[in-house]
């Protein structure tokens, strides 16, 4: 694997390795660090930050369901304020990249948080979590609108500098849309998908098994919706893609890269065995020295070349 | 100061059904029984990897050989019940924070079925040390009142329930403990959300301090997901250090905080 190139630049952000800890899955790193090598993956999404302290959703806040995951967690954090006392010094310690993110119920305060946040040395770049699904309808609503979209990335980018990923919700007629709004209203990169909205009941108790009754679907199940996600956002933008969405192998990253993603983060999969990440750097270096490559970037979006219109019976309609 | 976790490819030793669909899983890992405090758990990985881990207590950690005792009721136990010596898995452990068994000379340990798993080491723990140990023990029937003479082996003083009235007092656990004779100075207890509670009123009405061990679906087992949350009082010296202006509890992990916590600290 020496001699492989599995670097990665992001906006101004440029990373050792392509894989991202996603979001909200793995705490600040802290949590990880007795099983995995930080040093070995390319950055930590923190878990979002409010502008308010919030205790999140009442439990059960998750259900396992069939190669997948269902959690409704609710943004549990202690605000901005304690936050930036309390926690982000301690991000200086990681021997990887930290990555903040800023989840918030109004334009004024993903502006408000992100400035703060950003301001921060220890803070190597921003993700805008606008798709949260467990928040009632608000949080998600900006991720599923173009033109929400649009308006708070450019209030965001106003107060920033720094690397801004935008992370897109999957619960969309349009993904490319949003995409593209995102990119033209200044996003450096965007975050590709969030989790599915869903439900569980029980057939005894007869009620939703979530205390938040709906909850967001992650795991290999939704893998095969992601990788068609980042296909379609790829091809409406030219800024950098994190693919991520049931990734547990180097063949499920490798999807990702050859729809379009730059990069991939990794979340549940933490969950089933925390070597997963290192062990899909080691496998990708393997696959592109195999095939003659340097570099990961020979082979983002080839699953695009040669794909023109889908053939058609003649005859065939639409 | 909790020992460093790690996670270990571990060899299956040994494989007895005790009851039906209560398996006993003895394996080789010295580097579990060195560390492993009474009351901590580990994450188990079944083979190839593909199912999310799951929590386990340890049971028993002697020698070079540590145990999980638990029940088959899903399809990650299951896999797990399919194991055969000579078999690989993979632990992540030992997690969370265990029992504080402090200076106590008498102690009431209450399990309720599998919540057994959780109870020897600490009970095995105190008789060493000369405590005086009644294990209030409870199940459905006398069939899954699994592994008693090992804890009488151990010098516990065992009283029994079951529901079915097959062995010992017919009835709840927790009644047994209520009209418990030489009050303890400490109570344990591990078992069905239910009988948690009632051990955490019994415990309250005698002025007895009790220790919950609690279960709870984890995903990630090690505080990275915030999944698995108990309201706790803030005041407590477990609870996650949160803005005061959020109100008079917090939300603790189970598996970081806990799974161990002072009943009269949960505000559940």
């Amino acid at each position: 694997m020496s001699g492989m190139d599995l670097s990665v630049k992001i906006g101004k952000l440029e990373l050792p390795y392509p894989t991202l800890m996603a979001s909200g899955c793995y705490g600040s790193g802290e949590e990880f660090e007795a099983f995995a090598d930080l040093s070995k993956i390319g950055a930590v999404v923190l878990k979002s930050v409010t502008r308010e302290p919030r205790l999140g959703n009442p439990m059960p806040r998750l259900v396992p369901t069939p190669a997948g995951l269902l959690n409704a967690i609710g943004l549990q954090n202690p605000g901005i304020d304690w936050y930036l006392e309390h926690e982000v010094a301690k991000f200086a310690q990681r021997p990887c990249a930290v990555i903040g993110s800023v989840a918030a119920f109004s334009v004024d305060d993903y502006a408000y948080v992100t400035q703060r946040l950003a301001a921060r040395d220890e803070i190597a770049a921003i993700e805008l979590n606008i798709s949260c699904p467990n928040v009632g309808s608000e949080g998600e609503t900006f991720a599923c609108d173009p033109a929400l979209t649009g308006k708070v990335v450019r209030a965001v980018r106003a107060v920033t500098g720094k690397t801004l990923i935008v992370k897109l919700s999957p619960n969309v007629t349009d993904i490319a849309a949003i995409a593209a709004e995102a990119e033209s209203a200044g996003a450096d990169a965007l975050a590709v998908i969030n989790t599915l909205r869903g439900m569980s009941i029980d057939v005894h108790a007869w009620k939703p098994r979530l205390g938040n009754l709906t909850g967001g679907l992650s795991g290999p199940a939704i893998r095969p919706v992601a990788v068609l996600a980042v296909y379609e956002a790829a091809r409406a933008v030219s800024i950098p893609i994190v693919g991520q969405g049931g990734i547990e192998t180097a063949s499920d990253a490798l999807e990702f890269f050859l729809a379009g993603a730059s990069a991939i983060a990794i979340g549940t999969a933490n969950f089933t065995d925390p070597r997963i990440p290192e062990k899909i750097v080691n496998e990708l270096g393997a696959y592109l020295e195999a095939r003659g490559l340097r570099s990961l970037r020979d082979i983002v979006g080839k699953a695009n070349v040669g794909f023109g219109t889908p053939f058609q019976y003649e005859g065939d309609v639409g | 100061m909790l020992p460093r976790p790690s996670v270990s490819d571990v060899v299956v030793l040994d494989r007895t059904e005790l009851a039906r669909g209560v398996i006993l899983l003895g394996f080789h890992a010295p580097e579990l029984v060195d560390v492993t405090r009474p009351g901590q758990f580990v994450m188990a990985i079944p083979p190839g990897g593909e199912r999310a881990a799951t929590a386990l207590a340890i049971y028993e950690a002697q020698g070079e050989r540590a145990s999980l005792l638990f029940f088959v009721c899903g399809a990650r136990t299951r896999e797990l019940a399919e194991l055969r010596p000579g078999d690989k898995l993979s632990l992540t452990g030992p997690l969370g924070n265990g029992f504080d068994l402090g200076a106590a000379a008498n102690v009431a340990v209450v399990a309720g079925g599998v919540g057994i798993a959780s109870v020897l080491l600490p009970a095995q723990q105190l008789t060493q040390r000369g405590s005086r140990v009644r294990l209030f023990y409870g199940a459905r029937n006398v069939e899954f009142l699994v592994d008693r003479d090992r804890f009488a082996n151990a010098g516990c003083e065992l009283c029994c329930a079951t529901d079915d009235g097959t062995l010992g007092h017919h009835g709840f656990i927790t009644e047994l403990l209520a009209q418990a004779e030489d009050k303890p100075d400490l109570i344990l207890a591990c078992g069905p959300s239910p009988m948690l509670r009632a051990t955490a009123f019994v415990a309250a009405e005698l002025g007895v301090r009790a220790q919950l061990a609690l279960e709870e679906t984890f995903a990630c087992g090690v505080g990275g997901c915030w999944g698995c949350v108990v309201p706790l009082d803030r005041k407590s010296s477990q609870a996650p250090k949160f803005p005061k202006s959020a109100g008079d509890f917090v939300n603790a992990r189970v598996c970081k905080e806990g799974p161990v916590f002072w009943a009269h600290e949960l505000r559940w």
